[in-house]
């Protein structure tokens, strides 16, 4: 919103010296926040009036002139001009070098600098309205009209803005920052605020009282929706400009003047706050209602929108039908006409929330519908008819009030607080003077009254409407009159009763670290929307999986139940630029069942944290990047601290490999999987070149160990050596067979028996592989001969052999 | 002759003491003790001395030829261990190997410099579901109904769970607030505690506007807090974030669960607060809302509110980590592009 620093002077004297970088940070700290305050006189820098001498052609251009122009203080210079409406005498806008103009109104203001035009010296410019921003206020019939200010009473020489009055300065507020002030919304009420602030005496308005006894026929039919509605009946009036002052105001503030009546009704709202509107009355037949609209009911809006309304919009309606969408615009038929003479001014108030509906419902927010939908008080319905009367007044002499009703069935209770001192003190963590609290509340309207232990307030209506109803919206309005930054900040002080423990969050933590940073992988956050293909290729159906009722897009409406689907489309992503790499997400699914929930009142559906991977990499050595996402996954829980989790082949997953997949199992039941990514789910995925294996883990299940719990061992005394040997075996033998063949039952120097590497192909017959394994070999007591080590090795092939078949390899 | 000797001697240790190569002392040994070496020479010369002479003569060359012998087979030595283990081309500039380079995402970085902040003071760290009602969404945090404030949430709403009471009506949640009341509901008070997450709004996207994004939220409450207190706690946090004391400001703002509430600034740390582009030429920049925790809000956490008050602050974090990066599209975040998300060591 855009208020003028005049219009705010009407109503409260500010100090001529006030600083207005202050002013604004004042605002800004106590009340809204100021988002610029800008000159409006600074637009019009070396922007002045001057006076046409003569005009002569121009010696190489039919449609350009040579004007003769005085600048001030009998200084004649030569313009090249091509206005259409160029005459001597006129005063004209003059744009001298160094003045910003837009050229034709149109791109970003540029500097006027000294010129030739076709060969003759011009001084700076003779502007069009729209080349200095004044369009909406000097209206041109044609594009080649330049402005004309003869009517102005300024000598030739003087700063445009100092003959249009245009010395003023415009704050920029912050929208947002007022949504729960409906009093902040026209000048008033911010005026109103800097008097409590400053602690300056705020206008008062007159109460308007007609002098005719005539009733004007209004009917509420729905009092919840309209509380009141003033109804004035105006006789002796015509179309015409407003004064240029009021048009100049309500273009400073962002609208456009249209003509005096409609003027009035945006001046209004503009000082008060409060929408009115006004109907021609010859065309309002027999009286005035205010209704729900009939399903379907047409009304056509003044700006021309054809509506079709429904039961929950409200209208204001004649004898015949609808003549006005309430409190949002009025109608096209029976507003102010070119030859209008009398009116029907409404001042009425609407309630904000079917205001709200309404306008959303045909898009057609509206300065009105924005004021009414914050809840704009009944009683400030008095405010704006006391000044629309005055204007109307002013601006038509021969104008009389000839019927007027005042309808109020619905009025407002002002709220009742009371406030312990003892408690505010406590919740300031100050004492603020109890003098100082009853004079700000009392300029922002408050009426307070000293108890023995407090105050009891009665807030004034503008604030009654839902803005202030418990002590600690009084706290508030006390502290931020006082002065937000005149409170010290304190210190928080404690009691401690123990150390913060909390296993859950920090395995999360850990995990996430262990795999950053141990592993290589890169973290990725994904929506929690995931794209149908995807879905498809990951998913075997989409039942259970819950969906959004507005999607961001069409394909994207399940919310996930796996962290996969999200994770390929991930992969698809960095295919195309990188050839491996590893990468991780942490982050909750959803699943369309349970619905229980821990909390008050509450069901939800099955929510848990997963954690989810890719390892990815060339399809030419899937077994490497197997063992690389089994080695993460696998020794997590070393690091981690968690309960050790273990592999197994219980239930493929739907997306894996036919025969690359695990499941992980913790005590019994299955908390993830491993696996690496079908052909068929790939390419549904639109993976094209590289190979993933997927993991997919419970984190909800994982549990952290209380503490560390890996014990130490002593150093072995006497060495331990390392024996490689290498057998063939039948392809289908498995590691964990040979594991288990050398570690039960084993021999006491046998310390452990690690996997180094697996080999079919060439030289090795078909069904088999070659197996190389590597023995740890060591005595407790003495070191071991080299005859010793191998006599233990020769056992344990011998061992292997019986199991497994297996033959020492023969080159 | 003697004389001779001790010079040859001298001279002879002195070249062999500053002799640089092996190539050179092989040199200075022909010169020495070869063939036609000084030494040599003077040996070929003791048969012409007095016969007295001669054994004494004879010993001190020989003595001289085995002094000067093992000096250079010490030298000798010497220059082997001193020359370098690789040809002398070697480039020292040749880049070293990176070690490994993965990480985590810059917002989850911020998130754990927050917690080890909020820690230190004494906070726990808890998290909510995703999906609530909106009962806990907005009816417990003192969203009247039908209020424009739920609208401009712009909530996703979950199919067949979008009508109803506000316990059956489900959505993602919009922003972390309910979930204090989850805490609260299930703990004792005093409360200190953080409650960092991923919330989601239907919105247009662009660089500055995102669907889903993370916020972190901190509560503190307590008997006879005063709200001035939170200002200590806002400043905690951003002298963890940006590692220096920042200047902070609190103004009047307004939010549902929020009485009184506030708009918190930071001074611009582009400008230092003289006024720049990215500061809007105001010094300040818009960090959090906060504010005491509005007394339905404690209500409807079981608390009553004549006794209980508080601090709340809420903030972006996507926001915080672009302004500590220079990021200057929240998209990127979610983007899932490697060559993005590696840049944050």
């Amino acid at each position: 919103m855009k208020l003028s620093l005049n219009w705010i002077k009407d109503y409260v004297q500010l100090p001529e010296d006030m600083d207005l970088t202050r002013l604004a940070y004042d605002l800004t700290m106590s009340t809204v926040e100021v988002e610029g305050a800008e000159s409006l006189a600074e637009q019009f820098d070396k922007i002045i009036v001057g006076e046409i001498k003569e005009v002569l052609p121009h010696p190489n251009a039919d449609k350009l002139r040579i004007c003769k122009v005085d600048i001030g203080e009998g200084e004649i210079k030569d313009i090249v001009c091509g206005g259409s409406n160029l005459e001597v005498g006129m005063k004209v806008v003059v744009a001298c070098p160094g003045a910003m103009v837009r050229w034709h109104g149109e791109g970003e203001p540029v500097e006027i600098k000294n010129a030739k035009l076709r060969g003759v010296a011009s001084f700076g410019m003779i502007c069009a309205a729209v080349e200095v921003g004044l369009a909406d206020l000097f209206p041109a019939k044609d594009d080649h009209e330049i402005m004309d200010v003869t009517a102005f009473d300024a000598p030739a020489g003087t700063p445009l803005a100092k003959a249009l009055d245009l010395d003023d300065i415009i704050l920029e507020i912050d929208n947002k920052s007022m949504t729960n002030r409906p009093d902040l919304w026209g000048h008033y009420g911010i005026a109103r605020e800097l008097a409590a602030l400053y602690d300056l005496p705020l206008a008062k308005f007159e109460s308007f009282k007609p002098e005719t006894d005539e009733k004007f026929d209004v009917r509420i039919i729905d009092t919840d929706r309209c509380p009141r509605y003033i109804g004035t009946r105006i006789e002796g009036l015509s179309v015409k400009p407003s004064p240029f002052e009021m048009q100049s105001r309500i273009w400073r503030v962002g609208m456009r003047p249209i003509n005096a009546l409609v003027d009035i009704t945006n001046y209004v709202m503009l000082a008060t706050g409060q929408p009115t509107h006004v109907f021609d009355s010859n065309h309002i037949i027999d009286h005035i209602e205010v209704r729900r609209a009939n399903e379907g009911e047409k009304l056509q809006l003044l700006n021309d929108k054809e509506l079709s309304l429904s039961t929950d919009d409200l209208v204001i309606a004649d004898a015949e039908g609808a003549v006005a969408l309430a409190g949002v615009m009025g109608g096209a038929k029976d507003s102010v006409l070119p030859d209008t003479e009398s009116v029907i001014l409404e001042v009425a108030n609407f309630e904000s929330r079917g205001v709200r509906r309404t306008a959303l419902r045909y898009d057609n927010r509206t300065e009105s519908s924005s004021r009414y939908e914050k809840a704009v008080d009944p009683e400030r319905c008095d405010q704006a008819l006391s000044l629309a009367m005055k204007l109307f007044a002013e601006l038509y002499p021969e104008m009389k009030v000839t019927a007027f009703v005042d309808q109020y069935p619905n009025k407002l209770e002002k709220k009742e607080i009371d406030v312990d001192f003892d408690w505010l003190d406590r919740r300031l963590g100050k004492r603020i003077p109890q003098e100082i609290v009853a004079r700000k509340l009392g300029a922002m309207g408050f009426e307070v009254s000293f108890t023995d232990t407090g105050m009891h307030i009665v807030v004034p209506t503008w604030r009654s409407t839902g803005d202030v109803s418990i002590k600690a919206d009084i706290m508030e309005e006390v502290a931020r009159m006082y002065g937000y930054e005149n409170f010290e900040a304190t210190t928080i002080t404690t009691s401690f009763d123990g150390a913060i423990n909390q296993l859950e969050v920090d395995l999360v933590r850990r995990v996430k670290e262990y795999l950053a940073f141990r592993c290589n992988m890169q973290e990725i956050f994904t929506y929690p929307w995931m794209t149908d293909e995807f879905v498809h290729a990951i998913c075997e159906s989409t039942d259970g999986i819950l969906a959004l009722a507005t999607p961001p897009a069409p394909n994207e409406k399940y919310i996930r139940s796996t962290l996969l689907p999200n994770i390929c489309k991930a992969i698809v992503k960095n295919e195309r630029n990188f050839d491996e790499f590893d990468i991780f997400e942490e982050a909750q699914i959803f699943l369309d069942s349970d619905y229980t929930s821990e909390y008050k009142g509450e069901k939800l559906p099955a929510q848990r944290k997963h954690l989810g991977c890719a390892f990815v990499g060339s399809p030419d050595n899937i077994s490497e990047l197997f063992r690389r996402a089994k080695g993460v996954i696998g020794t997590m829980p070393v690091y981690t601290h968690m309960e050790t989790f273990t592999f197994e082949k219980a239930e493929k997953p739907y997306w894996a490999d036919e025969t690359v997949w695990l499941n992980i199992m913790l005590n019994g039941k299955k908390i993830g999987d491993l696996a690496l990514l079908s052909k068929k789910a790939a390419l549904a995925c639109g993976i094209k070149v590289l190979s993933a294996v997927l993991v997919e883990l419970d984190m909800d299940a994982l549990v952290p160990l209380k503490s560390r719990t890996n014990r130490f061992t002593h150093v072995p005394e006497f060495p331990r050596n390392e024996y490689d040997i290498s057998f063939l075996v039948d392809s289908m033998v498995k590691w964990d067979d040979i594991y288990n063949t050398v570690m039960e039952k084993k021999n006491e120097l046998v310390h452990d028996v690690k996997f180094v590497d697996e080999y079919k192909g060439k030289q090795i017959p078909t069904g088999k592989k070659s197996v190389t394994i590597r023995l740890v070999i060591g005595s407790n007591e003495k070191t071991l001969t080299g005859e010793e080590i191998e006599k233990v090795a020769n056992g344990v092939l011998k061992r292997l052999s019986k199991s497994t078949g297996a033959e020492i390899r023969t080159v | 002759m003697k004389e001779k000797l001790e010079a040859l001697l001298k001279e002879g240790s002195a070249r062999i003491e500053a002799v640089g190569s092996e190539a050179e002392l092989q040199e200075v040994k022909v010169a020495l003790l070869g063939k036609q070496g000084s030494i040599t020479d003077l040996l070929k010369e003791i048969p012409k001395l007095d016969v007295s002479l001669r054994p004494e003569m004879g010993k001190a060359v020989n003595n001289a030829k085995n002094l000067l012998s093992e000096m250079i087979d010490g030298k000798r030595e010497a220059l082997k261990l001193k020359a370098s283990a690789i040809p002398a081309d070697f480039d020292c500039t040749i880049p070293g190997f990176e070690p490994m380079s993965g990480g985590l995402h810059p917002i989850t970085q911020m998130c754990y410099d927050l917690n080890d902040a909020f820690r230190s003071m004494g906070f726990e760290v808890f998290g909510g579901p995703e999906i609530t009602s909106e009962y806990y969404a907005f009816d417990n945090l003192n969203f009247p109904p039908n209020h424009p404030a739920r609208e401009s949430m712009d909530t996703y709403w979950l199919e067949g769970h979008d009508s109803g009471e506000a316990n059956d009506k489900l959505c993602l949640r919009p922003h972390l607030t309910g979930d204090s009341v989850r805490y609260m509901q299930t703990h004792k008070p005093p409360y200190r505690f953080v409650y960092p997450g991923r919330v989601y709004r239907n919105e247009t996207t662009d660089a500055r506007h995102e669907r889903a994004f993370f916020q972190y939220e901190a509560l503190i409450v307590d008997k006879d807090f005063t709200y001035t207190a939170g200002k200590v706690m806002i400043k905690s946090i951003l002298q963890k974030v940006f590692g220096r004391d920042v200047p902070v400001r609190m103004r009047a703002g307004f939010f549902p669960f929020v009485e009184p509430g506030f708009e918190i600034d930071m001074g611009c740390l582009v400008c230092g607060g003289k006024g720049c582009s990215v500061c809007k030429h105001v010094g300040w920049i818009e960090i959090m809302p906060g504010g005491t925790p509005h007394p339905n809000v404690l209500r409807a956490a079981g608390l009553d509110p004549d006794e209980y008050t508080g601090f709340y602050v809420n903030i972006g974090l996507d926001r915080l980590v672009m302004m500590r990066y220079g990021v200057d599209d929240v998209r990127l975040f979610h983007s899932t592009d490697l060559r993005f998300l590696k840049q944050f060591h």
